[in-house]
This record gives structure tokens, sequence and C-alpha cells, in this order.
């Protein structure tokens, strides 16, 4: 096999880390592959931009809100100049637009392994029920509100305490009204419309990885429980388990949507009953977990992608611990200088 | 009499000699004393109660009744806990 470029997206590795890393750092064990690994920036502070050892080339790129064109034009750039094969977009906010340009991409030569609008839109917060119900598990009782009047209602509803969630991103407990009303306001400020208010279930946060081939089949499933998380709700230290039932409601899920690329399912278990709380569209950040007991889903999604022969991982070791670590990198200013000045690494 | 061990889940448990307990199916993990160590390696090969009781008793040198309310006791936790049934 030639050498492959991928570009990844999310290479932010900050305190709220994207899954850009885990990613790149995934697609480089795979040797098979022989990938060049092209991070693709929103600012030049990004850490994946100096971590060299897993981005070999980076580039800044245009905000999905600049425009189709713009990131296509970009895109485009960084194939002619450096080369790209294939693009894996890790963030949430960037689907949308992945999904519509999916076939103007294939038509320059980059290719996405990517849901399709209405697989994304079947995930989104306010179809949670619908998609217990084709995963056959439960859900928490959840209200989608747009003002304090309906926040109110939806807090009265459903009992303290609640999530409050934003559309994309964001997620605060609240166990008063007064709580609620004000993380409302945050989620409004930074993300918008809807606010999503869900009933908060106490148990043990499981969550499952995989990767699904569009046709019903995952290439493979990876369940954890969350042991530690940081302030921001993000895993600082997991263990791989094997939920029967979780992993069996993971794959009913992919059957009935017949699910085609990453996702992230996130659970509570609750008096040994399996509640969904979300569908990510795409790795989580801690992806390199599942990579660190055998099942690359990286390597496999971008596999899919060119239409290589992908083998399904169908086992890993529960009880295999994942600790994350903060670490530092000095560099010359030159690398930030020319991010900046120049739009791309040296 | 003999346990109902829910599941198989506490024939899952991985029992270490130094008594850490991990449940692969949760994730949770606890550590045990060497009673408690025995006692559920012992209901996870479904020994009998009675049996399980007198080989404890003679091991830690206690009376049959001290060792029978604390193996209960013991049990109820477990039941709490989701890794057993009830007793059939």
């Amino acid at each position: 096999m030639s050498q492959l470029v991928i570009g990844v997206t999310g290479i932010n590795a900050s305190d709220n880390p994207a899954p850009g890393i885990g990613v790149a750092k995934s697609l480089k064990l795979d040797t098979d592959l022989d990938a060049r690994i092209v991070g693709l920036a929103y600012d030049a502070m990004e850490p994946g931009i100096y971590m060299d050892w897993f981005i070999d080339k980076a580039f800044m790129v245009p905000y999905p809100t600049a425009g189709h064109e713009a990131l296509v034009a970009r895109l485009l750039y960084i194939k002619a100049t450096y080369g790209l094969d294939v693009v894996v977009p890790t963030l949430d906010s960037e689907l949308p637009f992945y999904i519509q340009a999916r076939d103007e991409l294939e038509q320059i030569g980059i290719l996405t392994y990517l849901p399709d609008k209405k697989q994304l839109s079947l995930r989104d917060k306010q179809s949670l029920p619908r998609l217990a119900a084709l995963a056959g598990v439960e859900v928490p009782g959840q209200a989608i509100v747009t003002n304090h009047a309906e926040l109110t209602h939806a807090v009265q509803q459903l009992g303290l305490p609640v999530m409050v969630k934003g559309p994309l991103y964001s997620a605060h407990k609240a166990y008063t009204q007064q709580e609620a009303m004000a993380h409302f306001s945050t989620v409004v400020a930074k993300w918008g419309y809807p606010v999503i208010i869900q009933k908060l279930i106490q148990g043990d946060e499981l969550n499952v990885i995989g990767v699904g081939d569009g046709e019903g089949n995952d290439l493979g499933l990876v369940a954890i429980k969350k042991m530690n998380v940081t302030g921001l709700g993000k895993i600082w230290t997991g263990v791989t388990v094997n939920h029967g039932e979780l992993l069996e409601a993971t794959r009913r899920f992919v059957k009935a949507t017949r699910w085609r690329g990453a996702f992230e399912m996130e659970c509570i278990l609750s008096n040994n009953q399996v509640n969904l709380i979300e569908i990510n569209p795409r790795f989580p950040a801690w992806v390199y977990f599942a990579t660190g007991v055998g099942v690359n889903l990286p390597a496999a999604l971008v596999r899919q992608a060119i239409g290589s022969a992908v083998s399904p991982s169908e086992t890993y070791p529960a009880g295999q611990l994942y600790v994350r670590y903060t670490d530092e990198r000095v560099c010359d200013m030159a690398l930030f200088q020319n991010m900046v000045t120049q739009g791309e690494s040296l | 009499m003999q346990i109902q061990d829910t599941q198989g889940r506490l024939s899952q448990l991985a029992v270490n000699d130094e008594g850490f307990a991990f449940d692969p199916q949760t994730g949770e993990s606890f550590t045990l004393n060497d009673m408690g160590r025995r006692l559920v390696q012992a209901l996870a090969a479904g020994d009998a109660l009675d049996e399980i009781v007198d080989v404890l008793a003679e091991r830690f040198s206690m009376e049959t009744r001290e060792v029978r309310a604390d193996v209960w006791d013991f049990i109820e936790q477990l039941r709490i806990n989701n890794l057993m049934g009830a007793e059939s």
C-alpha cells in the first residue's frame, strides 16, 4: 500500500481534549497503513500542531461557519501542495459540512467515512427516545426548551436534579431551579438553542466506542467505565468492561440505523439497567483507549474509506486501565509564527 | 443450601491472591479481606453454604454460629451490589 495522507481535525489536546491526537496516534500505530498525518487546525495554539511525532504537517483551516466554499478550497490547496487522501473529522460542528461535501470531496480525491444526513439527524439529542427504542434500552426523561417558562415547566415535570445540555456541546448538573436557570443562560450564550433538559440518572457511566460499516455491522466495539473525570467531565482514568447487555444494545443500534462511521454511545448503568444518555457521531477523545486494547478503530475506518479489507475486531480484554497524563513541549517560536503568518507548519 | 449467582456475575469476578476483585461487567473494583476472598471464591465455585461455613470456621478458628452470621451479612452486600441473587 502506498503512503496515505490522512487529514485529522480536532488536534486540540488541552484540558478539554478533542479526539484528533488519539486518532492520529492510532493511525501511526498501524504501520501497514504507512500514513502521513495532516493536522487540520482552527487555531495556531492547538497543541497537536507542535506534536510532530504524531502530526507530520499542520494546516490552518477555516471554521465551518466560514462557509462551504472556503473549506473546500482550503482542502484542495492542502491536497495540491502536500497531498490529502482521506479526512477524519472528529468534531461535531464539522460533521454537517463534511457530510454535505462528501461527493464533492470524493470527486477531487479526498475520501471520508461518515454517517449520512439522515443518520446524523437520528442521533440529535432531541431524538434520543427514538434511538433508545431502536437499541432496546431505557432513556431518561427529557424536554427540549427554548425559554425560561419552558425550562421551569420541564424541571417541574422531570424533577430535580437535571442535566442542562446544549444542542451540540456542554452539559451541566443542576440541583435547584436556580442552578438550572443559570446553566440555561450559559449554554444558550455559548451554543445557542435549543436546550435539552434531561433527568439526572445516578449510576456508573459506561461508554461504548465503535465504527459501523453502513450495512448494519460493526468493525469493532469497546466498552469502558469512566473511573475518574475532570471538572469538565472528561475521562482521566477508565477501565475496559464487558457488559453483555450494553454491547448487544450497541449492536442493535448499529444494525437498526445501518450506522456508517465512528460513534460513541454514552450510557448510565443504574440498578443493572442501561440508560442511553447520548450518541456522538464521531470518535470520542479517549479513542486511543480502544487502540491500546487491540481495537484500532481509526485504522479500520480509514481502511473502510479507501476500500481496503477490514477484519472486524471481535474481542478485547476487560480490566485494562486507561490513565491520562499531562506533558510539555518546548520548541522554536518559528513554528508558531509560521502557523500564524503562512497558515501551515514548517 | 446454595446461593444463586446472578447471571454468573460472581463467577466472572477476577479476584487475585491479595483480595483485589474486579467486576468485568460493570468495571467496579473492591478489596476483600482473607475471609471475604475465600467466601467469594467458594460461592463462585458453587459450594454449599453449610460446607463454606464449616471450612471458614475451621480456617479462622471461629464459632460456626459467628461465621454464619458474617457470611449472611456478606452475602447481603453481594446482593445489594447485584452480584448475587436469591437463595435456592
